[in-house]
Order: structure tokens, then C-alpha cells, then sequence
């Protein structure tokens, strides 16, 4: 297994149609220090795949110009056909790109519910009446259910407010009853979760999981990459930074790893672990079996 | 050529008073990461104490400026970061906003009392004298303001580049922890910095207070003053002190040019509003041209204790409650007068006073945006109805809005990018714009105008009683138009903006579209209730929007809660009693509540000891964490079922 200098297209697992996120020699720096230089990186649908990498090295810099809250010095950033390099982020956001945050970003003071129909109800017009009218009698639009469908599958691409609810949706993700919580005053793990249910919301065709692992116990960790096979197994694409291993060896079909915001290394999980840079570089020189970290 | 050269000097002295404020500034900006409001206000304490000492018990000029440059500014600077500052680390962007602008009203309030604003205060130099230079007359005086100004920015450039404390300064606003672990105290860093500040603040004051020998000074135009050099700060960054120099010597060349080439080819009344304007129009200019703030995720959850969102049946029954204390009210009151004043016609104040709050129960409280300009929307629908269709027209409402509605999205559209301190001052500019160069002018309200009662087909509301309660009507129709907006997909999206930008837009929300959106609105009802306000006193001026109103009236609403109807209804409640029985202390009380509230930032109403001890409908109470059993779908089990509070 070897560094990779370009992006494959077309050639990853569910190939045949087009990755469903293309980095292209992307560069970015602040004052002076080089935060990621000339990365590429290929998404294709239908999988997980690891970005990894020791702290510092670029990660969530490359979220931040994958979804748009930075631009990059150099390069392009291709959401399938689209070229979304200046692209703002709410606009990547209505093509299907969804994404979580290492530090939580969740909307504090609204509950788990509303959290997740703020996602659900992103490209509703605010002013068409029938919208309104429910406000008049309803004390939170959250508990509220409509629509037969309650299947996170039905989401992907689709338009989300058609096929789910905020109910069933946190449900779906293991936070059934819960919609009521106002989500600052949820437990770190529970809130990571309620970030992705508002993410898979919007109906994405990209998800975008800064370390959802973080503040979650074993068993919980397990249940996440249930969870992310299950979106992936719908054609959902999923790009998921993670310090934990485990769970990046075991559910990744492809992991990349950034050193000092440079590419160092792509391949399979069994390659990642036994190649040589990837052990120097990141899980210790003199480490062998790439277990935990 | 001599013309040219001598405006070219004067402004370049000009700028350089405005150099002395804005460096100051961004000195504490630099070192605390707080804008301080009330800069102004602590120069023009400055300058007011300075003729205290001098021209009123001829204490000698040296010891005169120690006593105010080196004994009373760092004193008072050290005592406002203890007291006032510390405690709001980490509180949310609108906090220190809040509390120095209470303190920019505390400051002028007492001023107020000690030095009467109907007694003229003059100066004399620091240094008397002139010399003639290239056919210029040059006092001393003007050139010692110059001297200290380039000392100043010489002087500060290297203690922040070059010192262990300078660097300490600036490194307490990064990352305290971590400038702790090399050694130094965050807090006396802090202090430091609020000291240094305020020394420069008032150095700013007496010397800009010097420059207005021929007209004396004033506590109004001295607080004002010192804003000349926002302007230049805002060039500047906040950060940058060099660049924050020239950009003031810049202002203060421009004021003068077009102070003395433009302005006299206008007629008298337009050239008196763009002198006064011409300050805050530079500060809206240097906004402006800001460059877009990135979108950054903060990580940071707001720990807000949000108060409980009543149902739509809950809400409208209270409505209806309240109407019928109004008309209760209305009979019990009808005919009781207070110091010449119908109470009823008070309430009527009160109510549209409440619809100024629920405005900002709508703008701050549920979309983050503080706004300093309701007022100046206030008194635009005062003029409009006022003007249009012989007043008391309910075209004039319509105008009102649809006016204040459009000025409102001009207003916000240049500012959208900017965040929250950036987006606050943009308001204050236009408040104090159209203060200074609209309302003040005398073609515009001149000793007041008048507007007859509304008048519907069939239906009179000349009465005291009948207008009350027609405004007890308005006030609860917009209040549950403000609760429903708040239960709707449109509430949600303010408040998910409120609480993360990066967040909402990352799910595909466009923010300028909601911000604009909900300015406009904001606008409209201020508009309206402007316009309603003129109908209850029959007659108004330009006195009953100032600029300073608006802010203490913000403050008001702030203290009670500003994220609840009942807030803006309290707060309209004590601004309009306090006007009418103690004017003086308006400022005092609503400076000292701000301050006293600190960090709690829903208010008097969201307190929670206020909430275990009384039964307060509006405060969420605690809840259960939900499903205590094994959850659904991927058998993350809850962590703790204690009971949480919200917030």
C-alpha cells in the first residue's frame, strides 16, 4: 500500500457512477502555517470510509472546507458532478452534504425534537401557511408525527419532511422519548447523537462525523457503527474522522491518513494497520497491531 | 492654498484627539475582548471632573491631571473589571455588550445629577499660547494633542510587541488557562488592561473636552464625542493601533474637508444634520467595509435557562386575561390623574412601549441579535403617522410599518456578515444617526407635532379609556403573534441561529435571508408602535426617542427577560413609570440592573431562585431525562434519570 498522489474515481466500492465527494489537491494555510497541503480524497457512495489521523493534523480543517466553513488556498471540491469549491455551506447543505462537529454544535436552547426538525424542515418556506397554522394550536412542533414511513434508509436524498419525524427519527438513532430534552442540558454522548439525527435530517447523500464516538461507552460505540454500516448499506456516503481505532478498523471500508495536513497513506483497514508510515507517523513506531489507541 | 493647508492641519489635529479614544479602545478590547460601551462615558466623566477640579475649585492643572489620569481613571478601571467584568467570562456574546452599555448609562445618569445640564461648563487650555507657522495660527495646545497622541500609539506599540506584559495582555484573551500555566495572572492581566483603558479614556475626554472651549462641553455631545474614533477602532480591527492611528487621523482630515468644502453649498438645516451625523456615518461606512466574518464552529453549547414556550391555548387564554385586567384597569383608573398625568393614557404608553419589547423579544431574545435602533424605528412611525393621511389614519400603521419594515432591511443587509459586537454597533450608528440628523432636525418634529386619536368606520377612540384599551388590544394580538412566530418552523430557525451559525448553516439554512427577514419585521412592529405611541400623547417630539432612550430602554427589557412577552411588558411598565416620576434616575436603575443581573441572561424572570420560590408559569421547570429504559434502535441506554433544569 503506497501514499496516494490523486484521486480515484470511479473505482472504489459501489463504483460505476461518480464518487460522491471528490478532494482535489486542496491546500489551505493560516499565516504562514500549512494546514493541509495538496490533499485528495475520494468518497464513493454506498460506504465508510476513515479519515485518521494524531491531532493537528488536518481533519477537521478538511471538514471545514468539505462543508464550507473555510476556503481553501487551493484546489476543488466536487459533490458528485457539482463543483461546490465556493459554493456557501447552506447551499452544499440543500445538495445533500450533512455534517457533525468535533466540539458540539448542536442548537442549545431548542430541545432534541426541535434539533432535529429544524434538519427535517431546512427547505420548507417559513411563510407557507400550513406551517404556520400548526403554530398557532401546537405547543412544539417535535412531538408531532406525520407521515407513515419511519425508516432512516427513506432519507437519504429524499426530501426528509415526506418520510419521517423528529419522534422517529431520534428513535431511529436510539433516542427514542427524548425529544423533549433541551439539548444543553444532555449528556455529551446523547447530544453527539442528537447532532446526528438532525444531520441525517436533511436527507443527506454525504455525511460528514467528526469523531461521533467521542463521549460514548463501549456498547454505545458499537451501536454507532451499527448504525453508520446501515446508512452506508442505503447509499449513503459517510466520511468519519475517529481516534477510535476499533471502531474505524472495523466499519471503514477505506481509511486515509492525514500526517501534518499531508496524505500519508490510503487503503484498506488490514493495510492501514500493517503499513509501516501509518505506524510511524501515527499509531507509534513501534507498535505492530494497530489496536487501539 | 493657506485654506487648504490650515483645514489639512485642524483635521489632522482633530484625528489625533480621535486617535487618543480609539487607541484606548482597542487597548481594552485587545486585553479583555470586551467593546467598552461606555468609553464615551468614562471620557466624559473625565472631562466634567477635570473642570470640577480646574475652573470650579482652581486646583492646579498638574495636579488636576494626576488626580484624574493617575489616581481616579485606574482606580475606576480596576474596580469595573472586578466587579463588573470578571464575573462574565464565558457568558454569551450579548452579556458585556449589555452591561458596559449600563454602564454608559449609569456614568451619563450620574452625571446628569452632579452637573446639571442647564449650567455651562468652559475650559481653559492645558497650555495657553500660539505660534504662527506657514501663515497658520497653531496653539499649543493643539500641538501637545497631536504630541501625545503620536506618544501614545508609539508607546503602546511597543509595550504590546515587545513586553512580557504587553504579550501577557493580549495572551489573557486567547487562552487565560494557559498564560496561568506560564506564570501570570489572568486577572491581573485583565485589571491591567481595564486600567490602561480607562486611563486612556479619560485622557481622551479632557483632551477632546479642551477642543470645545468655544462651545463648553456637555455631557451628551462629550459622551458622543469620544465615538468619533469607533470609527478608526473598527478600521483598526480592534487590534491593530498603528493602522487604528491613521485610520483616525484620516477621519478627523475628512471631517474637516467636507466640514468646510461640502457643507456649505447645502442649506443651513441640512449641514447641521450632517455635521452631527458625520461620525456615525463613518462608523457605518468602516462596518461596512469590514471583511465577511468566517463561519466557525465555536463549540460551545449555550447554557441559556430558557424559559417554558406556552401552547397556543395557554397563550391565548393569558391574552384574554390580560384584556380583562385592561379593562378592568380601565374603569378603576379612568378618571385618577397623577402629577397632571391620566394614568389610562400611561397604560396606553405602557402598551406601546410593550410592542417596542415584544420587538425585541423577537429580534434579541429569540434570533441573538442585539439591535439599538428600535427606538429610532419608534419615532420614524411616530413621524410617519403623524404626516400621513392628517395622522390618526390607520394608513399611517401601514406606512409605519412598511417603511420601518424596508429601513430595516437596509440596515441589516450590509451588516448581515458581520457578528454579533459588529452588528450591535451598526444599530448604534444608525440609532445616533437618525437622532442626531433626522429627528433633531427642527424641520422634522420641531416642537412637536401633533396626531388626532385612530379613527375606524363606526368606532371612536377619543377617549382615555376607549384608546387604552383599543392599545390592551394591539398589545396582546402582536404578543401572540410573537409567541406563535416562536412555536413556528420560522421561531425555530431564530433560535437555532441564535445558538449555532455554523450549525444552521451546515443544515442548509441561509442566515441573511433569516436575519434580514426577522429585522424587518422587528422594524415593522417598532414602527407600529410608534406610531400607536403618538396617537396616546396626542403630541410628540423628537425628545421621546432619543437616543439614549433607546438604549436604556433595551437595557429594561434585558433585566426583565428579554426572551418573554412578560419582560417586554415589565420593562415598558418601569420605563414609562420611571419617565413620568423620577426622569433623573432612568438611566441609574436600569445601569444598575443590568449590572446587577450580570450574567443571568434570561432576566429577573429566568432566575431560578426566583422560580423555586415563586410559582412562575413562564420558567420550565425540572424534567425528567426521558426514557429510563433501553432505547430503541441502537441500545444506547440514558445517562442518568435525574431531573435536569433547562438551561
Amino acid at each position: 500500500m503506497s501514499p496516494v498522489d490523486e484521486p480515484r474515481l470511479a473505482s472504489e466500492p459501489n463504483g460505476g457512477g461518480l464518487p460522491a465527494l471528490t478532494v482535489s489537491q486542496v491546500s489551505v494555510s493560516f499565516g504562514g502555517v500549512s494546514a493541509l497541503t495538496d490533499v485528495n480524497l475520494v468518497v464513493p457512495p454506498g460506504t465508510v470510509t476513515g479519515l485518521i489521523g494524531p491531532n493537528g493534523a488536518g481533519k477537521t480543517t478538511l471538514f471545514n472546507v468539505i462543508s464550507g466553513l473555510q476556503e481553501p488556498d487551493r484546489g476543488a471540491i466536487h459533490f458528485f458532478d457539482t463543483d461546490v469549491t465556493m459554493m456557501k455551506p447552506y447551499r452544499r447543505a440543500r445538495l445533500g452534504l450533512a455534517r457533525t462537529f468535533q466540539r458540539l454544535e448542536l442548537f442549545g436552547t431548542l430541545t432534541a425534537g426541535e434539533n432535529v426538525q429544524v434538519g427535517l424542515e431546512s427547505t420548507v418556506k417559513w411563510w407557507q401557511w400550513r406551517h404556520l397554522r400548526k403554530a398557532l394550536w401546537r405547543n412544539s412542533g417535535a412531538e408531532s408525527a406525520r407521515g407513515d414511513s419511519t425508516a432512516v434508509d427513506a432519507l437519504v436524498g429524499s426530501d426528509a419532511l415526506a418520510v419521517t419525524t423528529p419522534d422517529r427519527l431520534l428513535a431511529e438513532v436510539g433516542l427514542g422519548g427524548m425529544s423533549n430534552e433541551q439539548a444543553n442540558a444532555m449528556p455529551t454522548g446523547l447530544a453527539r447523537t442528537v447532532e446526528l439525527a438532525r444531520g441525517l435530517a436533511i436527507g443527506p447523500k454525504l455525511l460528514l462525523l467528526d469523531e461521533p464516538g467521542s463521549g460514548l461507552d463501549e456498547a454505545e460505540s458499537q451501536a454507532l457503527g451499527t448504525l453508520l454500516v446501515r446508512l452506508a448499506s442505503t447509499g449513503m456516503a459517510v466520511l468519519l474522522v475517529e481516534h477510535d481505532m476499533e471502531l474505524v478498523m472495523r466499519i471503514c471500508d477505506r481509511i486515509l491518513v492525514l500526517d501534518f495536513g499531508h496524505v500519508i497513506a490510503t487503503g484498506t483497514p488490514e493495510a492501514i494497520r500493517s503499513d509501516p508510515t501509518v505506524q510511524a507517523a501515527y499509531l507509534g513506531a513501534g507498535s505492530t497491531s494497530g489496536g487501539t489507541q | 492654498m493657506t485654506s487648504f493647508l490650515q483645514y489639512t492641519i485642524f483635521g489632522i489635529i482633530l484625528g489625533a484627539g480621535f486617535a487618543i479614544a480609539a487607541t484606548g479602545l482597542v487597548v481594552t478590547y485587545t486585553t479583555s475582548g470586551v467593546f467598552n460601551f461606555a468609553h464615551g462615558a468614562v471620557g466624559m466623566i473625565a472631562a466634567f471632573s477635570y473642570w470640577e477640579l480646574v475652573a470650579n475649585h482652581h486646583v492646579p492643572v498638574v495636579l488636576a491631571l494626576v488626580i484624574i489620569l493617575l489616581i481616579g481613571a485606574p482606580i475606576a478601571g480596576a474596580l469595573v473589571e472586578r466587579v463588573l467584568m470578571r464575573r462574565l467570562h464565558g457568558a454569551t456574546a450579548e452579556r458585556p455588550i449589555m452591561v458596559t452599555l449600563g454602564l454608559l448609562v449609569i456614568l451619563t445618569g450620574v452625571a446628569t445629577i452632579v452637573w446639571s445640564p442647564k449650567n455651562q461648563y468652559q475650559l481653559s487650555p492645558i497650555v495657553s499660547g500660539s505660534f504662527r507657522q506657514v501663515s497658520i495660527n497653531l496653539q499649543y495646545q493643539q500641538v501637545l494633542t497631536i504630541g501625545i497622541a503620536i506618544a501614545l500609539v508609539i508607546g503602546l506599540r511597543f509595550l504590546f510587541s515587545s513586553t512580557r506584559t504587553g504579550v501577557g495582555l493580549r495572551a489573557v484573551v486567547d487562552d487565560p488557562g494557559l498564560l496561568a500555566m506560564s506564570g501570570a495572572s489572568p486577572d491581573a492581566m485583565s485589571q491591567y488592561g481595564w486600567i490602561l483603558g480607562f486611563v486612556m479614556a479619560a485622557l481622551a475626554g479632557v483632551l477632546l473636552a479642551l477642543t470645545q472651549e468655544q462651545t463648553g462641553i456637555s455631557i451628551v455631545a462629550m459622551t458622543l464625542l469620544v465615538v468619533n474614533g469607533y470609527a478608526a477602532a473598527i478600521v483598526g480591527r480592534l487590534k491593530n493601533i498603528p493602522v487604528t492611528f491613521i485610520a483616525a487621523i484620516v477621519i478627523g482630515l475628512l471631517e474637516d474637508y467636507i466640514i468646510y468644502y461640502a457643507l456649505p453649498h447645502l442649506s443651513q438645516g441640512l449641514n447641521s444634520d450632517i455635521t452631527l451625523a458625520l461620525p456615525m456615518v463613518f462608523l457605518f461606512i468602516a462596518l461596512v467595509m469590514l471583511p465577511s466574518v468566517r463561519l466557525r464552529a465555536v463549540g460551545r453549547l449555550s447554557t441559556v435557562r430558557v424559559p417554558r414556550m406556552p401552547s397556543g391555548k395557554e397563550s391565548l387564554l393569558g391574552g384574554v386575561a390580560f384584556f380583562v385586567l385592561a379593562v378592568i384597569a380601565s374603569v378603576v383608573l379612568s378618571s385618577a390623574v397623577v402629577r397632571g398625568t391620566n394614568l389610562l393614557n400611561l397604560g396606553g404608553e405602557i402598551m406601546a412601549l410593550g410592542i417596542v419589547g415584544l420587538s425585541l423579544v423577537l429580534l434579541t431574545g429569540y434570533s441573538g441579535q442585539v439591535s439599538l435602533c428600535q427606538f429610532s424605528f419608534m419615532g420614524i412611525g411616530a413621524f410617519l403617522m403623524g404626516k400621513v393621511a392628517g395622522g390618526g389614519s390607520l394608513l399611517g400603521l401601514v406606512a409605519a410599518a412598511l417603511v420601518c419594515a424596508v429601513l430595516g432591511a437596509l440596515v441589516a443587509l450590509p451588516t448581515l456578515r458581520l457578528r454579533a459586537l459588529y452588528f450591535a454597533l451598526a444599530t448604534f450608528a444608525f440609532a445616533d444617526a437618525v437622532d442626531q440628523g433626522f429627528f433633531q432636525d427642527s424641520r422634522v418634529f420641531g416642537g412637536g407635532i401633533n396626531v388626532g386619536r385612530i379613527v375606524l368606520p363606526g368606532l371612536s377612540f377619543g377617549g382615555n379609556r376607549s384608546e387604552f384599551l383599543l392599545l390592551s388590544v394591539i398589545f396582546v394580538l402582536v404578543a401572540l403573534l410573537v409567541l406563535t412566530i416562536r412555536r413556528s418552523l420560522f421561531g425555530r430557525r431564530l433560535v437555532a441561529m441564535s445558538d449555532s451559525p455554523a450549525a444552521y448553516a451546515t443544515v442548509g439554512l441561509n442566515l441573511a435571508v433569516t436575519k434580514v427577514a426577522v429585522f424587518a419585521i422587528a422594524a415593522a412592529l417598532a414602527g407600529i408602535a410608534g406610531g400607536l405611541y403618538a396617537t396616546v400623547n396626542g403630541t410628540v417630539g423628537s425628545s421621546d426617542f432619543d437616543f439614549f432612550s433607546g438604549i436604556i430602554f433595551v437595557l429594561f427589557v434585558t433585566v426583565w427577560s428579554i426572551r418573554t412577552v412578560s419582560g417586554a411588558f415589565l420593562a415598558a411598565v418601569t420605563f414609562v413609570v420611571l419617565t413620568t416620576f423620577w426622569s433623573t434616575g432612568l438611566g441609574l436603575v436600569a445601569g444598575a440592573g443590568i449590572i446587577l443581573i450580570g450574567r443571568a441572561a434570561s432576566g429577573i424572570l429566568g432566575i431560578d431562585r426566583l422560580s423555586t420560590l415563586l410559582p412562575l408559569p413562564w420558567v420550565k421547570r425540572a424534567s425528567g431525562g426521558g426514557d429510563s429504559g433501553t432505547l430503541a434502535g441502537i441500545g444506547i441506554t440514558p445517562m442518568g434519570g435525574e431531573a435536569r433544569v433547562a438551561g
